[in-house]
């Protein structure tokens, strides 16, 4: 099979792993080879689905002896396949970086034999880019659950980030959707790579030549509206990635419906929005020093579609607002709807020399449309009108989008009675 | 007074040394490039000789007292050749001794704040076109880059370029202003360079470019195409020189 070919099935396999950060790791390159990485990730391209191209992303295979229903590269889809040989994935790689296509390389695959076998395909692939070329791009390996612990020992020295999928949120739905899979197989090597991490961590402050080992840290992916959990579930399962596997990233990819297996309900479009939502909460989770319960409950167990889970939050404490932007700390002012990471740092960096006005909130460049209802400046309410929560909520709306709408839009079961009907006609 | 300069960074540092040796008023001090500047009848005008020495000194005293983010703040602004800059870095630095070492963080002073926006547009662009710089491969191996960006982000280029693409020659060429970044294996140099009529591709450059197409194409998701979203982080401007967009 031509490279063409390989290439395109391939990528095509690859592309429902959202992943695609280079950033979290600054290697500088001392001895005039090729490659570097920078710690804020660079972006190199955007594809037509508007999501950035970072890393060459590929499947080494998509050759599958397992069989879970959420995947394009299930062993029973009839899907094109495909396999590169490690030369092929260098010789890829070296080339696109050398013209600055991509940032490095994010290698996955499908389970060939065993995920031993597997492992062992992808380490050579790794170790021939950064003992033979002398590559220090950037690298994300796939870890494959299963496979033994002295490979991800090995793996672990070679790249800069690894990632296992999480695939499902609940043991339930993996059982389901994954027969395959056990959920322990999976949370059991990142667990090994944390305490690998933090024993290399150790070992460097005595030991200053001991090899970094994975520094740009773990990430996961879960798919969102494969199967029925809440979003409270899936933030409460983030918390934990976070606070008990140290992950750098949790992802979550919207369900596409394009895989049709029969165990999957069918849902149309995918759920663009939702997952938008939960990545809001998910930042607040990580920057915003949020906690899961305070942004949702078992009670409300979901994120409201049409307004951000801070303003969300920020109408049911509405006893902490408004707060006055020269007094209130920077993690206070983190809480306020509007302001982020950038607008605060900037906050608490200018008040320390005069103290600030509305307008001057607005010339360093911090977005008052929702902000305003929210703060006081020097003591001066900012917002116009009522605070109480029910009118605040119309105002955060965003104003939705002028778009036309057909009749099949407004009034779908027409359609399907008619066509129905027609086809009741034909037959 | 309206001070003149020659347009270089070390012309601007020069100016600002005669400013601040002549006490001038925050008020009053006007810096122009000279080929910019539009005589008036009423102002005085001084052409400053650019003087090595005398830029050396003012780019050491904003080094020491501001730190090497508030020399970057300076540097990137003027990379943003905006025909007020000079004028701004008089006023700007004029209130900032005042303030002190962090005071390219005092956002609340209206012309730090100008000066500071000015530098995050240059950041931003040179950030953006570390990903979107685009290289072949030459016939001679040369990997060749040639680009046009609105602001004058070359040599920030070049210098993440040296350290990644170490073992390779290459030229990085701004079209529209005519400047070419050398880099030989050891260091980069700037020079002025005038555009190519024909460039010969290495045998097997338009096999990896057709490989990169397909791949661009093939990694966006079907089902959720969004195409506004792609020009919003990738606009249009650039699409020229994007092998993925030809």
């Amino acid at each position: 099979m031509e490279i063409y070919e390989k290439l395109r099935i391939l990528a095509d396999a690859a592309k429902y792993d959202v992943s695609c950060s280079s950033s979290g790791h600054q290697r500088g390159n001392a001895n005039k080879q090729l490659g570097s990485t920078a710690a804020a990730g660079i972006c190199h391209s955007w594809s037509e689905d508007g999501r950035c191209i970072s890393l060459l992303k590929i499947l080494y295979t998509n050759q599958c002896i397992y069989n879970c229903a959420y995947c394009v590269n299930r062993s029973s889809n009839d899907v094109k396949r495909a396999a590169f040989t490690p030369e092929e994935v260098v010789s890829l790689t070296i080339n696109f970086y050398r013209r600055n296509y991509i940032e490095g390389l994010f290698l996955s695959s499908g389970i060939i034999k065993s995920p031993n076998h597997t492992m062992e395909q992808l380490i050579e692939v790794v170790k021939k880019l950064r003992t033979r070329e002398g590559f220090n791009g950037y690298i994300h390996l796939k870890g494959i659950p299963g496979a033994d612990e002295s490979l991800i020992n090995e793996a672990g020295l070679y790249v800069d980030r690894m990632s296992y999928n999480l695939e499902l949120p609940t043991t339930k739905g993996l059982r389901l959707l994954a027969p395959d899979k056990e959920r322990k197989q999976i949370i059991m090597p990142m667990q090994q790579v944390r305490d690998q991490m933090i024993a290399h961590r150790d070992m460097k402050k005595h030991l200053k030549s001991t090899p970094s080992f994975i520094p740009a840290g773990q990430s996961t992916q879960m798919i969102v509206g494969a199967t029925d959990e809440t979003d409270y579930h899936i933030i409460k399962i983030a918390e934990a990635m976070y606070r008990r596997l140290a992950l750098k990233r949790v992802y979550y990819s919207a369900f596409v419906p394009g895989s049709t297996h029969p165990a999957v309900v069918e849902r149309g479009r995918p759920p663009l929005n939702r997952e938008h939502r939960i990545y809001q909460a998910d930042w607040l989770l990580r920057f915003y020093g949020f906690k899961a319960d305070e942004i949702l409950t078992p009670d409300q167990p979901q994120l409201d579609l049409l307004l951000d889970p801070k303003c969300q939050w920020a109408l049911n404490h509405m006893a902490y607002f408004p707060m006055e932007v020269n007094r209130v700390s920077y993690g206070a002012l983190l809480r306020i709807p509007g302001i982020g990471v950038t607008s605060a740092r900037r906050i608490v960096n200018a008040r320390r020399f005069s103290a600030l006005a509305y307008d001057d909130l607005k010339g360093i460049g911090v977005v008052l449309k929702r902000a305003k209802y929210f703060i006081t400046c020097n003591g001066k309410y900012c917002g116009d009108g009522d605070v109480e929560p029910v009118y605040l909520r119309q105002k955060l709306l965003e104003p939705p989008k002028p778009e036309q709408l057909t009749l099949y839009q407004t009034h779908p079961e027409v359609f399907d009675e008619s066509e129905a009907t027609i086809r009741g006609l034909l037959t | 007074m309206v001070y003149l300069h020659d347009g270089s960074f070390e012309g601007i540092l020069s100016g600002i040394y005669k400013m601040f040796h002549a006490k001038a008023k925050i008020d009053e001090g006007k810096l122009y490039e000279a080929s910019v500047y539009q005589q008036s009848f009423f102002e005085l005008t001084l052409n400053v000789e650019t003087e090595r020495e005398n830029a050396h000194r003012v780019a050491s005293s904003i080094y020491e007292s501001f730190g090497h983010e508030g020399f970057k703040y300076v540097y990137y602004a003027y990379l943003a050749e905006d025909d007020s800059y000079g004028t701004l870095l008089f006023r700007s630095l004029k209130q900032a001794y005042k303030i002190g070492h962090q005071a390219f963080d005092a956002l609340g002073v209206e012309d730090i704040r100008l000066l500071t926006q000015m530098a995050n547009k240059v950041s931003r662009e040179s950030h953006l076109l570390l990903g979107l710089l685009r290289f072949v491969k030459l016939e001679n191996g040369i990997y060749y880059a040639p680009f046009e960006p609105t602001q004058n982000v070359i040599s920030i280029l070049a210098q993440h370029f040296e350290e990644r693409l170490a073992d390779q020659v290459w030229v990085i060429h701004d079209t529209k202003r005519g400047i070419g970044a050398f880099y030989d294996k050891t260091q980069y140099h700037l020079a002025p360079l005038n555009s190519f009529e024909s460039l010969q591709y290495a045998r097997d450059e338009v096999a990896f470019q057709s490989l990169w197409k397909d791949y661009v194409k093939h990694i966006a998701i079907e089902a959720r195409r969004n195409l506004p979203l792609q020009r919003q982080h990738m606009p249009k401007k650039y699409w020229q020189f994007l092998t993925e967009m030809k």
